[in-house]
Parts: structure tokens; sequence; C-alpha cells
């Protein structure tokens, strides 16, 4: 690549950019020699897990590195006259120019992007009277943008930034990037904080404003099969330079170890559940990158010339490069493991789970009221918000039941009100059928006590820098919970058997664990820590709120597995709340366990973990299905239609009328708005829809819903 | 992460030691964790240094300085001797022939006592009043926060008038808490504040679900994250006693029995001090103690931050 020096095609050319921070320890080199040419009118995505180097990337794209880092090499940028700038020479002035009306970025946390207290037409006149623009004109054109982006106009831009939901600011950020027209879009990280469904609407939307406004797009992410089907080539970063560049599309043109690792260990929808292999050890410290290279130590076709010698990046067919000795033997050594196994998942796990449940939940009722205090405000109806209406759930012992939704379906509550950490306000929850509040209050009838209960339903919280109290060490934290419920044991018990549990979680050694404080732990660990925690209470059922979804792709394997392992042990129930289905078919289709669907506080689709994923009945689930890329679809470029009407999800404080999804549901018909449908029962697969019912049932002979269908097929992937 | 790598047998909750921990262990890992580490912490911060080197050396003359030094009485030296003249008298003597030194010296034992007890009282009644408050919500915390803003907004300076001059109170502990009866309620609602967002933190919602009392969670979990805030306010409310009892005694509000810097300023005062440079050195001394020890609880307070940051004993240990 390095001899094309006047490559009409590219639009960005990076030439030895390295960006280094001085630190105690030594010099930090979040950037190493990375070498990347980005054509015109292409979308390029950047992959790597986190501690990667991607974000620094985009930020040395702009020459944004924040101080003290510095960064060295050339950035060049091509105008469209055809002129060439070096970014990194430009001055503050010149530079200010370039951004945003040549390269615009737009950033992970859109939350904290807008000002809030101004309304969002106040950003788009701010941004537009920075650059001297013309205020009518700019805002006409934020009009066009917001309009392609499904956001009314008018609305948004009267609108507070905190009366958006999240996917919303999302969008109209995207749109205030692009309101001063800019040749390229740096896009960090964009829709990590979204539901699935939102990210793959908002990808869709992208793929079509690429084409009209004519972008090159740089699109960072965590997530490869997010993006391939998006871009046109992927870039995949490990320890902090480029690994490879391939044309996407189809993930068997990666010729690079890592990636092939990083893609067998990603949980999917497809693949063999007993195909997915974790990389062992993990990614290096910037301070201390290995010689050579720098995946080395993890890679398992690395040999002695690896240790001494850092591959190039050598161009291996057009618009492919790789940095590796052994590329050539990838396909052989390192096969894709959806290639391998043969067409789907033929076999299904058998649980164990027995037949008496442990946990009842009967008609359980969550409402809140939204309380704004002050005196005016009791004139008024308080404002109640339906988190949970109306669910029935029974889980077994050694049962693994997941629940999918998107975020403020009502999911979390759900799930506090199964372990007794949140009251419903109607319904009961019974432990071994004895109520878990009556007995709280001391109302109840059965012989077990309040502390027996309390001692039996145990908590993993979703984020790991909150989980675990910041001032104790993990040796203290651990020994809360033998304090709690065993206090004939002594010190020195608690410490044997805090360390024998570390030992157990793959933490070792121990003892050295044992003496740290949370800081000191990565994410992972510290999740760990947490499952440990709950273990140690001997429970009978634990919560894990999205226990996985805050590790990196590569680490939520091993933390699934190590959850199975010690369900063995421990004859443990899950209930795993995850918005995304694929860790969903992991840990409860390794466990025989069942699949549970929640949309606006209700469950709408319940069953077997292989029956959800293959055979998704609601036309909900299988939206759901469609927001999951999978690796294996072979369509090229375009992301299909998005089967869903409407993007954004309807306000709880006020759900829609008969069957809650309808507003957004490509199957509605009018019988839908004025009916609710039921939870089927009496079989392992339950749904509610119409379209379960039987054939005399009123819906087949009622008019679809809605015109404004933004696509109406549904199962477009299937393959 | 294989299945197979454990063994049925030795299920880890069933672990139990085989070794007794001595009390010299306990011991050992009290004092690593209380003084050793707190110690190594310090002595990289000259800040930390300098205030402790200072809070210290007030202490040590407030209690073994008074020891050491016979009480000084009237025509002990001649009228108005100037500072450094004498090695008798080295900051010199007031117009009725005390020796300055010698009174500062007696007068820092009641004031120390009077800030320790008004800073204690304010921490006290604070952390208390605005942890519960912040952590029960409810019934409890409306009351609690309507008795906090009752102490905010009592005007505080004629509150304290009028308690001394019914109260009338002579010894250093309860002058100190009177100085502080109503310092309490800013130190309460910031705390409140806080511990209504570490209330929400999921190792707090993790100690309910493993049934550890409120007692407990209130002490192991959310005191530990305020406690440089404590402790600055702990120095700060202390400089705030100072302050306010050097300027009552001042101002003549406060009954005195003993002498201590604000009697010997009001003193100098109305002996004329201000206005007659050979009484300059009589008002002088007494300000310069006042300040140093300001100055040192300042740094103190800025370094406790580091003290309980578990990054910075992570380095220590």
């Amino acid at each position: 690549m390095s001899q094309q020096v006047v490559a009409q095609e590219n639009i960005l050319e990076l030439r030895d950019v390295t960006v280094s921070f001085g630190m105690n320890r030594g010099v930090s080199k979040v950037l190493d020699d990375v070498s990347i040419d980005i054509h015109r009118g292409e979308i390029l995505g950047v992959v790597g897990e986190s501690g990667s180097g991607k974000s620094m990337l985009a930020s040395a794209l702009l020459d944004a590195v924040v101080d003290p880092g510095t960064v060295d090499g050339e950035v060049s940028y091509r105008t469209d006259s055809g002129e060439t700038v070096d970014i990194l020479d430009l001055e503050d002035e010149e530079l200010r120019q370039l951004r945003w009306e040549e390269i615009a970025m737009v950033f992970q946390g859109a939350m904290s992007f807008f000002n809030p207290t101004m309304k969002i037409r106040g950003h788009f006149l701010e941004t537009l009277k920075a650059h001297d623009q013309d205020v009518d004109e700019g805002m006409e054109h934020a009009r066009e943008l917001l309009t392609d982006l499904h956001l009314e106009p008018d609305r948004v831009f009267d609108t507070f930034p905190h009366e958006l939901s999240g996917g919303m600011k999302q969008r109209a950020l995207i749109a205030l990037s692009l309101i001063l027209e800019p040749n390229v879009l740096v896009m960090d990280e964009p829709t990590a904080a979204l539901d699935l469904l939102m990210q793959r609407s908002i990808l869709t939307l992208l793929d079509d404003l690429q084409e009209k406004y004519d972008l090159t797009i740089v699109f960072i992410t965590h997530d490869l099969p997010l993006v391939k089907d998006l871009c046109d080539r992927i870039a995949v970063m490990y320890a902090f330079d480029v690994m490879e560049v391939f044309p996407a599309g189809d993930l068997s043109n990666s010729t690079h170890p890592y990636t092939r690792s990083l893609l067998n260990a990603v949980p999917n929808l497809t693949t063999s559940l007993d195909e997915l292999r974790s990389i062992e050890g993990s990614a290096p410290d910037p301070v201390d990158i290995p010689s050579g290279c720098s995946y080395h130590p993890r890679c398992p076709l690395s040999t002695p010339e690896c240790e001494q010698e850092d591959p190039p990046l050598e161009e291996i067919a057009p618009d492919q490069e790789v940095a590796c000795w052994h590329h050539e033997k990838v396909d052989e050594e390192l096969p894709l493991a959806l290639e391998t196994s043969d067409g789907g998942s033929a076999e299904v796990y058998e649980g164990n789970q027995s037949d008496e449940p442990v946990v009842v939940m009967d008609d359980i009722e969550v409402h809140f009221e939204t309380d704004d205090g002050g005196l005016l405000s009791l004139f008024d109806d308080p404002e109640i918000v339906r988190a949970v209406d109306g669910v029935d759930l029974e889980i077994y012992e050694n049962d693994v039941v997941a629940i999918v939704g998107e975020s403020g379906c009502g999911k979390t509550t759900f799930g506090k009100t199964a372990v007794g950490l949140q009251e419903p306000t109607g319904g009961s929850v019974r432990y071994r059928g004895q109520d878990i509040w009556e007995t709280k209050r001391g109302e109840g009838t059965g012989d077990r006590s309040y502390d027996e209960i309390r001692r039996a339903l145990q908590i993993i919280h979703q984020d790991p820098g909150s989980s675990l109290n910041p001032n104790r060490k993990v040796s203290s934290i651990l020994q809360v919970p033998m304090k709690s419920w065993q206090s004939d044991l002594d010190v020195e018990d608690r410490k044997a058997r805090l360390l024998a549990m570390l030992e157990a979680a793959g933490m070792s050694p121990p003892e050295d664990y044992a003496d740290r404080y949370p800081h000191q732990l990565s994410g992972g660990e510290k999740q760990r820590v947490a499952l440990i925690r709950a273990l140690l209470m001997n429970p009978d059922l634990i919560l894990a709120d999205e226990a996985v979804s805050a590790l990196d792709v590569s680490m939520r394997v091993d933390m699934m597995d190590l959850m199975l392992t010690l369900q063995d042990l421990f004859d443990t129930s899950y209930l795993f709340i995850s918005h995304n289905l694929t860790n969903a078919r992991y840990l409860a289709g390794r466990a025989g366990g069942r699949i549970a669907v929640m949309y606006l506080g209700e469950i709408i689709e319940i069953g077997p973990a292989e029956e959800i994923v293959q055979n998704p009945q609601h036309p909900y689930t299988q939206a759901l299905h469609w927001s999951t890329t999978d690796l294996d679809s072979n369509s090229e470029g375009e992301a299909d239609e998005s089967p869903i009407r409407a993007i954004d999800v309807p306000d709880p404080i006020d759900p829609p009328s008969g069957c809650r999804f309808h507003p957004r549901c490509p199957e509605a018909r009018e019988v839908c708005a004025t009916e609710k449908p039921s939870l089927d029962s009496g079989t392992d697969h339950c749904t509610a829809c119409f379209r379960e019912y039987s054939e005399d049932h009123p819906y087949w002979d009622s008019e679809p819903l809605g015109e404004e269908t933004i696509g109406a097929h549904v199962g477009g992937e299937s393959s | 992460m294989s299945d197979a790598s454990i063994e049925n047998e030795d299920i880890p909750l069933e672990v139990v030691s085989d070794v007794d921990q001595t009390w010299q262990d306990t011991v050992r890992s009290l004092v690593n964790a209380y003084v050793l580490v707190p110690g190594r912490i310090m002595i990289t911060d000259y800040r930390a240094l300098l205030g402790f080197g200072i809070v210290f050396g007030y202490l040590f003359v407030g209690t073994v300085g008074v020891w050491l030094m016979e009480p000084t009485t009237m025509w002990d030296g001649d009228r108005l001797v100037q500072s450094f003249e004498t090695m008798a008298h080295p900051l010199g003597t007031d117009p009725q022939g005390r020796d300055i030194l010698t009174l500062l010296v007696y007068g820092t034992r009641p004031i120390l006592l009077m800030m320790l007890s008004g800073g204690l009282f304010i921490i006290t009644i604070g952390t208390a009043i605005g942890t519960v408050a912040g952590f029960s919500r409810g019934r409890l915390d409306q009351i609690l926060s309507m008795i906090t803003d009752v102490a905010l907004t009592i005007p505080g300076l004629p509150l304290v008038i009028v308690l001394a001059v019914t109260l009338n109170p002579e010894s250093p502990v309860l002058i100190g808490i009177l100085l502080a009866i109503n310092g309490w309620g800013g130190l309460a609602r910031n705390l409140r504040s806080q511990v209504l967002s570490i209330r929400e933190e999921d190792y707090v919602e993790a100690a309910k679900a493993m049934n550890v009392s409120t007692g407990n969670v209130l002490l192991k979990d959310v005191l530990p994250n305020m406690m440089p805030y404590i402790l600055y306010n702990f120095m700060s409310s202390m400089r705030g006693v100072l302050f306010a009892s050097v300027g009552l005694y001042y101002l003549g509000v406060l009954p005195y029995s003993q002498e201590n810097w604000g009697v010997l300023l009001e003193q100098a005062y109305s002996g004329g001090a201000l206005t007659t440079w050979s009484m300059f050195h009589w008002i002088f001394w007494p300000i310069v103690a006042v300040v140093i020890l300001s100055i040192g609880l300042i740094l103190l307070s800025q370094s406790t931050d580091k003290l309980f940051n578990p990054r910075v004993r992570a380095r220590h240990e």
C-alpha cells in the first residue's frame, strides 16, 4: 500500500500515526504507528475491543487528542478541489473550520453532548452561526435531515434534550453533525448505548444518508457483526494498531487469527452453542506492548518469528491488507465456527429442572406514580407508569429464564420483583409457596422466616463499576454474605472459603485477588466477584441483570460459562435479563431454559430458548431477531428493511390500547387496536398474538392497519 | 474455564480453615490499616506533613507545654517588655508584666478543647441527621430535613449571644458546643444529598439483598464514601469555632474564667494595643497563634482526601 502515494480515491490517509501519553510508569502508546487509507465515499468500520485504541484513532483524525497526549505522524486530508492538507500541521483557526465543515464527529454519549438548558433548535442555530452559515438555508437543510432520520422537525426543534428518548437524541445528534454538509463523518460508538432494534434502525437510516449526501463514514464500534452489512471495509484493531483491513460482507474474508478468534467468541443466533470459544489471556498494557506481533502471546498460530518481528500490513488482495506472518494458514487452522457448524444447532440441551417451582409470580403489577412534588401537583392526577402489568412466571430449580426486551420495557423492575427487592403493587410473589411480602410484614402463614427467603434470592447487577463498594477490598466484600448468614464461621474460615471461591471462579492466585480494591480489577473480574458474592449466600435464584452486557465481547462467553459451571455446583437458578437475544440464547440454551420476551410491561412470548430463537412467532420477537445481526447472512452492502412501522417505543405512561405492539406491528389489523391478545397457555411455547389464535378469530377478517409502513417485510433473513 | 477443573468433592462452600488467627495478627493488620498506610501516604505529601506537624505542635503545647511552664502572674517581668529583648520573656510582657508566651501556652488548652468539642458536635449531629435522612426517605426524612432547615435559618450570632448570656457557660467544652449549636445544618444538608445518590448504587442494593442491617450498610457502604468530606468539615468547623470563640471573647460576649487567646486579644484591644506601637506585640502574638493553627488545619484538611482514596491507599500497601 505504501507505494500508492497519489491515490486519488483516498480522502484521508494516515501514515505512522502514534499517540503517546507520558505516565508515571513510562510512556503509554495508545496508538502505535497506524497507517491506513480511507477511500472517498466508503463506509469504513473500525472494530476493536475496549482499550484497543479505536477512539484514539477518531481523535487523531481530527487532531483532537486531549492533553498531555502527543500525536506524531501524518494525517492528510484531500479536499474536494484536490488539495492535500496535513491535519496535524493546521493552526487552531484552520482546524476549527475543518472540523464540522469538512469532517464531523458523532460521539457515543448523545446524552451529554447536548446542553440540557437549550432547545434542540438552539443547538442547530448555534452551530450554523459559529460557522458563519446562512441560517435560513441551514435550518431548511436541518429539517430535511431530521425528516430523513424519521423525526418530526417541528416537534423536535421545540423540545429540550431531556424530553427526547435516547434513540431520538442520537438521531438528532447525527442530523446536527451533518448540518454543515461535511465530507467525512467520524462516528465513535454512536449506537452502543441504544437497544438493538434502535441500533439496527439507525444503521439502516445511515446507509440511506450516506448514499443521499455522498458521505465518507468512519464507524467505530466494538461490535463486529453489527457493522458487517453496513460497511464497505472493516479495519480490525488490537493493541493500538490495525491488524487487518478486509472487505465487509463476507466475514470469511478475514485472515487475521485475532479476527477469527473474536468471531468465534461472539454469541450469535446460528452457530452451535458448543463452537463458541473465548480468547485466552488479556489485551496488553499500553505501557508494555509485547515485542514483535502484539498478538503473539494469545495467538494459537504464533511461532518464534512472531515474537521477534512485528509483521507489517501487507496487501494480499484488492482492498485487503493483513499484518500477520501466518495469514495463509488461518483458513486451515482457525476456521470460522459458523462455517463448520452444520447449519444451525441441531442439538438441544436438556435441563435438569425440578418439578416444584422455586419462585412463582402471579399476575404481578408494578405501577409507579410519578410525583413531581410541589404544591401545584396536589390538584393533578399523578401519572402512573405501568412498569410491569400483569405478568405470570414460574421459576424452577436449576432453571434459566432469560428475559429479553428493549430498555424501558420493565424487565429490570420485573426481575427485582422476582427476587423480592421491589414490592409489587398487585399480584403475589411466592417463594416455595410462601408469599414473600406477607412474610416480611409478619402476616405469613408459612414456616420459613423472612431471613431465609432473603438469603435464597440474590442479585448481580449490570454495571461492574457500581456493583462493588470502591472502598473495600475484595476479601472484605466477600465476607459480607458469610457474616450475614453463617455467623458460626470465624475470620479464618471465611477467608479460606472466599479464597476457594475465587479459585473456582478462575481468579488465581486467589490471595492476590482477595487483597485488591475493586478499581484494581477489570470489568470481567468485578462481575466474577459479584457472582461469587451472590453465590456465597447459597441462593436458590440469582437475578443476573444484564450481567454480561458491559463486558467485552470476548469476555461474555467466559462469564456465562462460569455461571453455568457454578450452576452445576450450587444448584442455582438464574433469572437472566438481557436486551440481547444472542446472550439470552447462549445462557438459556446451554441450560435447557426458557426465553421470555417482554414488551411494555408484558410478556408477549415465552418458550424454550432454541424455539424462540429459531421459530419466533410474535411479530415483535421477529423484529428482535431481525435486529440481531447474524454473522451468517451473506446479503451484501445494505441492511435489510426494517420489520417495524415506527422506530420509537410508545410512552409507558399512556400505553396503546388493545395489543400494545400494534402501533409498530407490521401485521396489525383493526382488531389489534381495540382487543388485547392474552398469552395462550397449555403449551411450552406461548405467544400473545391473534395470529396464533384459531382461524375463526375476528383478526383474520379485520382490515390491516396503517399506511405509513416503513417496511412491511418480516423475518427477511431467516436464511 | 472448563467444567472438569472443579471436582464435586471440593465444593468451595464447604471449605473451613485449619489455622487460627492469633490476636497478634489481628493487631498487626489493624495497625497496618490505620497507622502504617495513612503514615506512608502522609509522608509523600508535604502539605499533610506540615499540617500534621502544626496541629501536633499545638496539641503538644496545650497538653505537655502546660506542665513544663510555671503560670505567669502580675509583675513577673517589667511592664511592656518588647519581643525578643530578654530570654526570660521572649515574646515580651503585657502592661501588667505578665509573660505573653506563657499566657499563649496556657490559652491553648481551652481553645483546643472548644474547637474539638464544637467540631465533634457538628460532625456527629450533621452526619447522623444527614445520612439517616437521606437513607430513610419518607416521613423520617421530612422531619429530619425540617429540623435541618430550621437550624440553617436561625441567625447564628444572635442565638449564640442570647444563649451565652442566659446559660453563662464556663467550661470550654460547653462553650465549644454552644458555638457550634447551629453549625451542623449545612453539613447535614450536603450529606443528605450525597446519600441520596449513594443509596442508589448497586452495591447498596446488593447489601440489602444479603440482609445486611441498615446500620451496617450506613457504616460500611455509605459513610466511607463521604469520609473525606466529613473530615474536611471537621477541620473547617474547628476553624469556625476557633474564629467564633476568639471573636466573641474579643467582643466580650462570652464569660471568661480562664485566660485564652480571645481574652488576650480583648484585653490588648481595650488596653489600646492597636494604636500604640509599644503595645503592638501584645495583640500581635495571639493573632499569629490563631492564624498558624488555622493554616495547619487547612493543610491537614486538604490532604484528608488522599487518606480515604482507595486508589492512593492501594499504592501504599
